[in-house]
């Protein structure tokens, strides 16, 4: 069954990629996004999918897709190009802040980190810590002369770093759940969650996020430089969304 | 003469003489309007023509009971005719005075009376209706003899668009009057905004100028004088010096009807310090403009900014490149409206020309009072192959006030070659005939052909048991823990416990002992009991084996311990008593052993509480 699924996803993908590749960049978005519906998540798929809506000038759903495969494999090369690409090209240019925010300099620095095996490593050595502990202090006369000590801080030492790295990628897990593109071409954003209220500035298809609270439909959002505002909640699209199941 | 419809002429002619020409006079008396406002002017002329020789007509104004007399200035023709085959000329003396009425209702202007050649002449009295302030129907406007000619730059920098119209100065001698050039401008039209000082008398300076409130339009300064430079006006039949304050070029943000507040300044009048000097508040009218939005039809791609008479052109320098030369790509918009509000079309990806981020800069410029300038977009465009580019033709919508259509403005396409590029002078050497080829990085990746399928759930430690393993580790130390403490505490207290029963054991041991004698047991096993008692009383309360000592050694560590040398003594001869007894048994008194016996007991208590004494 889901060798059946996987195979079918296969050939939708490739008929994406034949449509891309023949200048047909509408059918490559069908079929991308059918691949999508299947629940495959893969970060070539959303790097193809964002150089399929970017050919259309849908340059938001561009920047999300490519978002979206870094957040799949942060490490992912193409993905992090295209995306610097399509920001050069950006509408919205954010003063006093560089072109990579401090949010997304620490989700780049920390999402490459093993998080899952670095858990499990961490599980191990913590427990053995204490097997450890425990045993050096009941001395058994069986394990005289051992060296329990020695790998008890080989343990602790282990633990710590695996900590480290699983409180990291927790840490760029959750920035990534705050994290949205704009995908509207433009977008008041207002001093507060109605749509009466006065515009303070105006973002554009394809500037990041950070989604700080949501209210009546509108987002407050933050921007790289900490210019904040409510927008509506339609006019951008989360990075993460809720059918990934991800928890951070 | 008379150049306008509407105004009423009353033409009295008296005395139509039959005598010879020469010595006739012809006297007319007219107003430029039938209807003024009591804050109005009306202006009455009196020609009388005479012969241009002799005696000049001697004229006597009407009493004027209903008006004041706000100006009064005198003009002269001399005309040349045949009367009778004899030349003849003849002189019209005009003379035009300003009134201004002093009540409403009906007031009239008295004859008046010309003396000619002894001949006397009037006219007839003229009626006109004053009425309530800002209701008169204004003077139809004429040539002033002082006001500037067609042509002249006054004149044109009115045109038709007289900031005086309609202006009523009345009887006042300051003025300050506001004026737009146009009151149904589109939204982002420039429209002229001016603010003038009209007064008839010395003006020595201006203070406090205050200007209303402009927030529906976007401004731009055009003129704002620092001294005061006077031109001549004559408004109503009354000169006038008009002073220029300010000019301001306004830009409609939006459509409606947009009320401009009044302008406020502080006049100073007279002459220097050594006459008298005062000062006047002063506020101008309020205006009303009326804001057009733009007429339907707006083509895809117009941006609101782009209101004005603008022209489009690209350019690109150089047109040949090598392959990684940068190459300047110019776009200009240039002509008449805001050019801080226009939008330049962008230059869209040319596949081989790597293109970097466009830089804007703005040049305005005001000529005759209308604000333009030029933006001028450059980008930078790196070839990254050789071969022939081609620039597309660019277009930007606008939309021409003056015209009132939209306008597609167009750049032509263009080409631009690239070669390779020349190598360049590395260590080895000039190698300009080997090509180079610029690698840069950046652009759009391929798309990817290989599908990998990643988890994006939860990462272990949001699992409802990752915390709980955590926790194992711990709670498995603390258990082991938890056992070793209990197995040191069992085994601290049998030892404690052995200590404690000492005496009660030593006491036990000596019954039994004493039940042996009453059974009457062999002796040694009597001894032997007593010592058994002693000694384990010893090794369990005092620590002390006693049956491995000397006697000395003995002495020596229950002397050590903070017993008496006595009980000491009496313990020794206690247990040599009982080895005695043991080892070369006799004759055995019963009363003996029963003193014996009562020894070991007082000794048992000597030693417990020589014992917790020295603790």
């Amino acid at each position: 069954m889901i060798g059946a699924l996987l195979a079918a996803a296969a050939q939708l993908f490739d008929d994406g990629n034949a449509a891309h590749l023949a200048g047909d960049p509408a059918r490559a978005v069908a079929a991308y996004e059918a691949v999508l519906a299947e629940g495959i998540r893969s970060p070539e798929l959303e790097t193809n999918l964002g150089a399929a809506y970017l050919r259309q000038g849908r340059r938001g759903l561009a920047a999300l897709h490519f978002e979206r495969a870094l957040a799949l494999a942060p490490g992912d090369d193409d993905a992090r190009a295209d995306l610097n690409e399509v920001r050069r090209t950006n509408v919205d240019k954010l003063e006093g802040a560089e072109e990579q925010g401090p949010a997304e300099i620490l989700i780049r620095v920390l999402a490459p980190l093993p998080g899952g095996p670095a858990a499990f490593a961490l599980l191990g050595a913590w427990s053995l810590l204490w097997a450890l502990v425990a045993l050096m202090a009941l001395r058994p006369a069986s394990l005289a002369g051992a060296p329990l000590g020695a790998l008890a801080i080989g343990c602790l030492v282990l633990s710590a770093l695996g900590g480290a790295v699983v409180a990291g990628s927790a840490a760029a897990r959750a920035i990534a759940a705050r994290r949205a593109v704009v995908v509207a071409a433009a977008a008041p954003a207002r001093e507060g969650p109605t749509a009466k209220s006065a515009s303070t500035f105006e973002v554009h298809e394809g500037t990041a996020v950070s989604i700080e609270d949501a209210a009546a439909g509108f987002a407050r959002i933050k921007l790289a430089n900490g210019l904040t505002g409510w927008v509506e909640a339609g006019a951008l699209e989360r990075v993460v969304p809720e059918g990934w199941g991800w928890r951070g | 003469m008379r150049s306008r419809t509407g105004s009423a002429l009353l033409v009295a002619l008296l005395c139509a003489l039959p005598a010879s020409a020469q010595d006739e006079a012809e006297v007319a008396a007219s107003v430029d309007a039938e209807e003024v406002a009591i804050d109005g002017t009306v202006t009455l002329q009196i020609s009388v023509t005479t012969a241009s020789k002799g005696e000049a007509p001697d004229l006597e104004l009407p009493p004027l009971r209903d008006f004041d007399i706000v100006s009064r200035s005198q003009s002269e023709q001399v005309s040349f005719q045949f009367v009778g085959n004899q030349p003849t000329f003849r002189r019209t003396t005009v003379y035009s005075i300003a009134l201004t009425p002093r009540r409403t209702g009906k007031a009239v202007i008295e004859a008046a009376r010309v003396r000619y050649r002894g001949r006397r002449y009037q006219t007839q009295p003229i009626v006109v209706r004053v009425l309530p302030p800002g209701r008169g129907t204004p003077p139809p406007r004429r040539q002033q003899p002082d006001e500037p000619v067609p042509g002249s730059p006054f004149g044109s920098l009115f045109g038709d668009d007289d900031p005086f119209r309609g202006a009523r100065p009345g009887a006042r001698d300051l003025l300050l009057r506001a004026s737009v050039d146009r009151e149904r401008p589109y939204v982002g039209q420039q429209i002229t905004y001016t603010l003038w000082l009209l007064s008839r008398v010395n003006v020595s300076g201006i203070d406090k100028l205050q200007l209303p409130r402009l927030d529906a339009f976007w401004t731009e300064e055009i003129e704002a004088p620092q001294q005061l430079v006077g031109e001549s006006r004559v408004i109503d039949g009354v000169s006038y010096r008009a002073y220029m304050l300010r000019r301001r070029a306004l830009f409609p943000l939006r459509a409606g009807k947009v009320a401009v507040d009044a302008a406020e300044v502080e006049v100073l009048t007279g002459f220097g310090m050594l006459f008298s000097r005062s000062s006047a508040r002063r506020a101008s009218q309020k205006l009303t403009i009326e804001v057009l939005p733009l007429p339907p039809g707006k083509p895809p791609g117009f941006d609101a900014g782009n209101v004005g008479q603008w022209e489009l052109s690209a350019s690109a320098e150089p047109t040949t490149a090598a392959v990684g030369q940068a190459i300047t790509f110019r776009l200009q918009v240039s002509g008449k409206g805001n050019v801080r509000d226009v939008q330049a079309p962008r230059l869209p990806a040319v596949p081989g020309l790597r293109a970097y981020d466009a830089t804007s800069t703005d040049k305005n410029q005001v000529d005759r009072g209308q604000v333009g300038g030029t933006r001028s977009v450059e980008q930078l465009l790196v070839p990254e192959r050789s071969g022939q580019f081609v620039i597309p033709a660019l277009a930007m919508e606008t939309f021409d006030p003056v015209a009132g259509a939209y306008k597609t403005l167009r750049t032509q396409p263009f080409s631009i070659t690239v070669r390779a590029g020349a190598a360049a002078v590395g260590a080895a050497g000039p190698s300009a005939a080997s090509p180079q080829n610029l690698l840069s990085a950046g652009g759009m990746r391929p798309i990817r052909l290989k599908l990998t399928r990643v988890e994006a759930g939860a990462p272990p430690w949001t699992e409802p048991w990752f915390w709980p393993a955590m926790a194992l580790g711990p709670f498995a130390a603390l258990i082991a823990a938890g056992i070793l403490r209990a197995r040191r505490a069992i085994d601290r207290d049998a030892a404690g416990r052995r200590v404690r029963g000492a005496a009660r054991a030593a006491r036990r041991r000596l019954r039994e002992a004493e039940s042996l004698l009453r059974n009457g047991a062999k002796a040694p096993a009597f001894y032997a009991g007593i010592a058994h008692a002693l000694t384990q009383y010893l090794a369990d309360k005092q620590g002390v084996a006693a049956s491995g000592l000397t006697r000395e050694e003995l002495a020596a560590a229950l002397t050590a311990r903070g017993h008496s040398l006595a009980v000491v003594q009496r313990l020794a001869t206690a247990l040599d008593e009982c080895d005695r007894a043991r080892f070369a048994p006799g004759a055995s008194e019963p009363a003996a052993q029963k003193a014996l016996l009562d020894r070991a007991d007082r000794l048992l208590a000597e030693l417990d509480r020589g014992r917790k004494e020295a603790a």
